[in-house]
């Protein structure tokens, strides 16, 4: 199950970012749970500088800007693979 | 009727060999320019002398969507660099970024844009120090993890900065007012039948008063925002799902825009029945400066930076052309209901009240982005003087209630305020500044009046620093108590 979560105040951007990564989970096909996260206080306790932020299990893959669905698969990956390891 | 005729003469007139480059080279500097390039300079072991003007530059460079505002406005206020730099970045972005600045040299003139950016980086960098100094001992302790939030150096790419040129030089070359730009160097006679009727008839549907302001609709303009309309469908096709890949419609809405602009550089004649189309020294340069943006961002640009460049500069139309159309509309109606006495008695001269009342306007009076540039043009038309007009354009992207409400929770209650009583007494002292050289008074005078006002605020500091230090002397273990985030 992989956490992840779109960080942004609501712009265009992050929309975008949403729907890539909502269609990155659909076409791998992993279990995934995908939350928004609009809030400015919340957003700023992630180590990032600019919005759209894309986090997977915690970790900041990805911000201020809006990444490809190919891009994003790469990183779904890398996540499955790590929480496998820990296992 | 004022409203739409407004909006048509606006749109040919004004919109195209200046407002879309605009928005390519915002998409540029969004997508093109890595963001720690910049952003290396706001972290806090950075010397006060290079922070402030790179949070200024930042402003100008990063931050055209307020997306992006907010949140490096708080990274650099709580992890990096402090409240003033943050501040200066705060200040700058909405007033002298790209957009901003080329609008307004493109709308109501070049003096206006160099005094807004010029008085914008002072006082941004004034207030920037001012609200340090101020808030000194309550600046946050910041956590020392995030360091490396500031760190990197990455470069712009070769072709990244060669398309930047590129595409300063179409935005000169298809703006300036330059009268070698203008010399006919060829001409082609079309034969299109009954092209006088139709520019008669675009006579009577929007008339044409230039005392008023008012600019009418040739068909060359008829035709050129039916182009655009044309463009705007086919970027929505080929532009939308530009993450999933270039296609047919990219090239279809590509080949709109080089048209759109072309045609826009043509000088045309109309006669009753025929058409002359006269290529000038401006037709040619547009053209060479798009064959050569092509090249550059199909050859040598990377394509996922292609991709994001395209995307960003697409977005940007998306988010504010719509705002600055409805908002062109409703200036239409409004220089109608607008009686030019009211705005000659407030604001006519550049009166100290005048300025203060062109600040109060902007605080008070909230347009989205951009759209206080067509605002500013009627209110000129209307008779007021280029003074007031600055303070107005300097407070109002500042100061909206939305703005404010934005950051006051990342900067509590009294810093928020103390900064926008700061902005709104600098707006209103750029204004009279500019208006008296504008009035033609002598530098000394100005210099002398800037000086006579640093040296009451310097009076004020000395003052302050007094009460802290008698505060301290009394109570040896300042409390943070001012401190919300700690």
């Amino acid at each position: 199950m992989l956490d992840i979560k779109v960080l942004g105040p609501g712009c265009a951007n992050c929309k975008k970012v949403e729907a890539i990564a909502q269609q990155a989970v659909l076409a791998m096909g992993v279990e995934a749970n995908i939350a928004k996260v609009t809030r400015i206080e919340e957003i700023l306790e992630y180590n990032l500088l600019s919005t759209p932020g894309l986090v997977v299990n915690s970790k900041v893959v990805c911000s201020g800007r809006v990444p490809s669905p190919a891009e994003v698969s790469t990183w779904l990956a890398d996540a499955l693979e790590a929480a496998l390891h820990a296992n | 009727m004022g409203g739409l005729g407004n909006l048509a003469s606006y749109l040919a007139a004004h919109v195209l060999l200046c407002l879309v480059p605009a928005f390519y080279i915002a998409g540029a500097m969004t997508a093109l320019i890595p963001k720690p390039a910049v952003t290396r300079f706001l972290g806090r072991s950075t010397p006060k002398g290079l922070s402030y003007p790179a949070a200024a530059l930042a402003g100008s460079l990063l931050a055209v969507c307020s997306c992006t505002i907010v949140p490096l406005f708080a990274g650099i206020y709580r992890k990096g660099a402090g409240i003033g730099p943050a501040l200066t970045f705060l200040f700058f972005a909405p007033a002298a970024n790209i957009l901003a600045l080329i609008y307004t040299g493109g709308v109501i003139g070049v003096d206006l844009a160099l005094a807004r950016l010029v008085l914008g980086l002072a006082f941004g960098i004034g207030i920037g120090l001012l609200m340090a100094a101020l808030f000194r001992d309550a600046d946050i302790a910041h956590d020392a993890a995030t360091d490396s939030l500031f760190a990197g150096e990455p470069h712009l790419a070769g072709a990244a900065a060669l398309l930047f040129v590129v595409l300063i030089a179409l935005l000169l070359v298809g703006t300036l007012k330059l009268d070698a730009l203008a010399t006919p160097i060829a001409q082609v006679t079309v034969g299109v039948p009954f092209v006088g009727r139709v520019d008669t008839a675009l006579h009577q549907l929007v008339p044409f008063d230039a005392t008023k302001g008012e600019e009418g609709l040739t068909s060359q303009g008829a035709a050129l925002i039916l182009l655009l309309l044309i463009t705007g469908l086919a970027s929505w096709r080929g532009l939308e799902h530009i993450h999933q890949g270039f296609s047919r419609w990219t090239g279809v809405a590509s080949a709109l825009v080089v048209l759109t602009l072309v045609f826009a550089a043509v000088q045309v004649v109309t006669h009753a029945n025929s058409l002359d189309l006269i290529i000038t020294p401006r037709t040619t340069g547009v053209a060479a400066a798009l064959a050569a943006t092509i090249l550059i961002a199909w050859r040598w640009l990377p394509r996922a930076l292609l991709r994001d460049w395209l995307w960003e500069s697409w977005r940007f139309v998306k988010q504010i052309f719509p705002l600055l159309i409805a908002g062109v509309f409703a200036v239409g109606i409004l220089r109608m209901l607008i009686q030019p006495e009211w705005i000659e008695t407030l604001a006519g001269t550049n009166s100290l009240l005048g300025n203060i009342a062109g600040v109060l306007f902007g605080v008070f009076m909230y347009f989205p982005t951009l759209v206080e540039v067509p605002i500013a043009k009627m209110l000129l038309g209307l008779g007021m003087h280029r003074g007031p007009l600055l303070a107005y354009l300097m407070a109002d992207p500042e100061l909206s209630l939305q703005s404010i409400l934005m950051i006051t929770p990342i900067l509590g209650r009294l810093r928020t305020w103390t900064y926008v009583g700061w902005v709104a007494l600098f707006s209103a002292l750029a204004g009279l500044v500019y208006g008296a050289w504008v009035d033609g008074a002598r530098l000394a005078m100005i210099a002398l009046y800037i000086t006579g006002f640093v040296a009451l605020l310097a009076c004020g500091f000395a003052a302050l620093e007094r009460h802290r230090r008698a505060m301290r002397a009394r109570n040896p273990l300042p409390t943070p108590s001012t401190v919300r985030e700690a």
